[in-house]
């Protein structure tokens, strides 16, 4: 009655007790140029790939006949082959141990450096972080030579270790640059609530620090793993017995030895891809909680 | 329970000159709610956070009961804390937050559990057990932070701006439940408040700092009856005492066109530094609306009226033939009379006062103190 009252002349009341559900859920079409764009990109991405793993379903003849084509008809041998190569399994079981080794390494020596820096005040402390962030404009390739030398006095040539070592402090810069910040928002009551509650200072990194940052730690965690797992260089350099290639090595090497049977090389190589993706997809979302998330009260 | 002791404690921070808790003397006793209240930068978050073990002592000592507590760790001192911010842990949920330090304690899990749902009986939080703090309104975030302190049953509870967080209303309504639930379990509280509302309305005794240095304890009637100089006098209250500087003149204080009579007593505790002029103080209840022209009367032009139902408040300046003297409440610069909300002047009005025999503060001008 009072409401229709305030209308604008002409227009029709709403009818009392009626609820129209409007679609606003409905899906809203972006315009054709962002699709494009992005189908570039994504065959840009997976075009390659998708050209390995289908490779390895066809036999060398019909790659030559034809190099764009799909299998027909499909062949399953190449990769029942490298399944059932032993030099295969060696490579995944060496990368396994030194993508986890490497993880597990840098997450520890990661979260105990970055709540140090993070929550003690301390001389020179500004400095330590520094100098970790100077890590990152430090790649590899140039201290490579020095680094292989210092990894042979030590005797870790043709080890696991000597390639886990240096990928740990590679992996170090970052994990303490996402970290820090990380640590830091976890904020001074929590710490001062633990401590009138009984809880030490390790207490308080224990029950407090480490379930907080966990989303953090995951992050560095998955960053070192695929690290670890797609490196190549070091290996290559510090590794030079079959027995211990890493699935890269192991790639370049089959290919190298079975150059001539380029569908084998592709079932190897795609075969050697999955467990980095599969990772990798699995913890996708986590990785981009740990860059923004910080710690809400 | 226990009672609090504070001896000359003094805390100085690092790189500061002025201490910012200077030799606070304060005893509390066993049982008793009392409220730390002071404008912000004061130091009574300090001198809270020193009894928590929080902040380092510089000089003096802390005792709780018989025991110095002044280098004992925190978690030591048997004692529990409510944060303004409540700093509740995220990652567990309200039972394991409240019970956290009965946990850490090696208390037995099935003590724990029962300690925790009695707590979370008392606060209304039983539903809630399971959730995380993320889940749970301001209020029953609150009420959780209490439930935590109440759970570990210390010797001293310590709350720090507790009720700042929450809305108007919700503050006014935890406020009378923290007060009763602190009568009903009998533990000695210290609470830290900026709001004199609710230092007046929880506290069995409050005490006023300023600058790190206490102005004054005393139970709410003594604060607002007596306060011991000026500072406390236009802190105390709400809406705040109008406070004056005037000229002594033959025994009386000269306000507007009013001549206030002082007690001999306080005439002659004047000094040289106060040069003739004393402070005066009157809240707005003590004054009366009089016929022009009655003896002891002073003028005020009416600015601004609040209603607020109950009563009804005056905002004006102090007309006067001398133009001697600056009278004002608080922050503003404006004479407030609490008038009958029956009978409202008009904006532009002027209405003459008296001061209710008896009702006027007196201070020294120059040392701030009452006199008399």
């Amino acid at each position: 009655m009072s409401a229709s009252a305030t209308l604008p002349a002409g227009l029709p009341t709403a009818t009392p007790g009626t609820y129209e559900v409007r679609s606003s859920r409905k899906f809203q079409w972006g315009s054709p140029l962002t699709y494009l764009i992005a189908l570039v990109l994504i065959a840009a991405c997976i075009g390659p790939v998708l050209y390995i793993v289908l490779g390895g379903f066809r036999t060398n003849s019909q790659i030559t006949e034809d190099p764009s084509g799909l299998p027909a008809p499909w062949v399953f041998t190449n990769y029942t082959e490298v399944l059932s190569s032993e030099s295969f399994w060696i490579a995944m079981t060496n990368s396994a141990i030194s993508a986890l080794g490497t993880t597990v390494g840098v997450v520890v020596l990661g979260v105990m450096a970055s709540y140090v820096i993070a929550r003690y005040q301390f001389a020179g402390k500004g400095v330590m972080y520094s100098l970790f962030a100077a890590g990152l404009m430090f790649p590899m390739t140039v201290a490579i030579t020095p680094l292989y030398l210092m990894v042979r006095t030590l005797g870790l040539t043709n080890t696991l270790a000597g390639i886990i070592l240096p990928q740990i402090a590679f992996a170090l810069p970052t994990t303490i640059i996402i970290l820090v910040p990380f640590l830091r928002a976890i904020p001074k009551e929590l710490e001062e609530a633990a401590s009138i509650d009984g809880a030490s200072r390790l207490g308080f990194f224990w029950r407090m620090v480490i379930p907080l940052s966990l989303p953090g730690v995951i992050t560095t965690g998955i960053l070192a793993f695929i690290a670890a797992w797609n490196g190549y260089m070091l290996p290559l350099f510090i590794l030079s017995d079959p027995n211990t290639f890493t699935l890269p090595l192991g790639v370049a090497n089959f290919a190298s030895q079975y150059s001539v049977d380029t569908a084998k090389v592709l079932a190897f190589t795609s075969l050697s891809m999955i467990p980095a993706l599969i990772f990798f997809s699995l913890f996708e979302k986590r990785i981009v909680g740990g860059l923004t998330g910080a710690i809400k009260g | 329970m226990a009672t609090v002791t504070f001896d000359h404690a003094t805390r100085v921070y690092p790189g500061t000159e002025r201490p910012a808790v200077d030799q606070l003397n304060l005893h509390i006793e066993d049982g008793e709610f009392l409220v730390l209240v002071g404008p912000s930068g004061c130091g009574k978050s300090t001198s809270l956070r020193m009894l928590a073990g929080l902040e380092d002592v510089n000089g003096g000592r802390i005792l709780i009961g018989d025991r110095d507590v002044t280098d004992v760790q925190p978690k030591d001192r048997d004692i529990a804390m409510v944060f303004q911010n409540y700093a509740l842990y995220p990652h567990m949920s309200v039972a394991d937050n409240m019970g956290f330090a009965l946990k850490i304690a090696g208390t037995p899990k099935a003590e724990i559990r029962q300690r925790v749902e009695e707590a979370a009986k008392i606060l209304d939080l039983t539903e809630y057990l399971d959730r995380k703090p993320k889940a749970l309104s301001g209020g029953q975030r609150q009420r959780v932070a209490m439930g935590r302190a109440i759970v570990r049953q210390p010797q001293v509870f310590l709350m720090d701006e507790p009720l700042s967080n929450l809305d108007a209303k919700l503050r006014v309504q935890t406020r009378t439940q923290i007060a009763s639930l602190q009568r009903r379990l009998g533990v000695t509280t210290v609470y830290v408040t900026h709001d004199q509302t609710e230092a007046l309305t929880m506290g069995d005794r409050i005490a006023v700092l300023k600058g790190g240095v206490l102005q004054q304890v005393g139970t709410p009637r003594e604060m607002y009856d007596a306060p011991a100089n000026v500072f406390v006098a236009g802190f105390i209250g709400s809406p705040a005492m109008n406070i004056g500087t005037f000229d002594v003149k033959e025994g009386a204080a000269l306000v507007g066109n009013a001549q206030i009579p002082l007690e001999r007593s306080m005439v002659a505790g004047l000094t040289d530094a106060d040069a003739g002029k004393v402070t005066v103080g009157f809240r707005p209840e003590s004054l009366d609306v009089v016929p022009s022209g009655t003896p002891g009367s002073f003028q005020v032009q009416v600015n601004i009226v609040e209603e607020l139902g109950s009563d009804a408040y005056v905002y004006g300046s102090l007309q006067s033939d001398l133009g001697t003297g600056e009278l004002s409440a608080g922050d503003s610069d404006q004479v407030i009379v609490r008038i009958n909300p029956r009978d409202v002047p008009m904006k532009g009005d002027i209405i003459n006062v008296a001061i209710k025999a008896g009702h006027e503060h007196v201070f020294s001008a120059s040392s701030g103190n009452r006199l008399g």
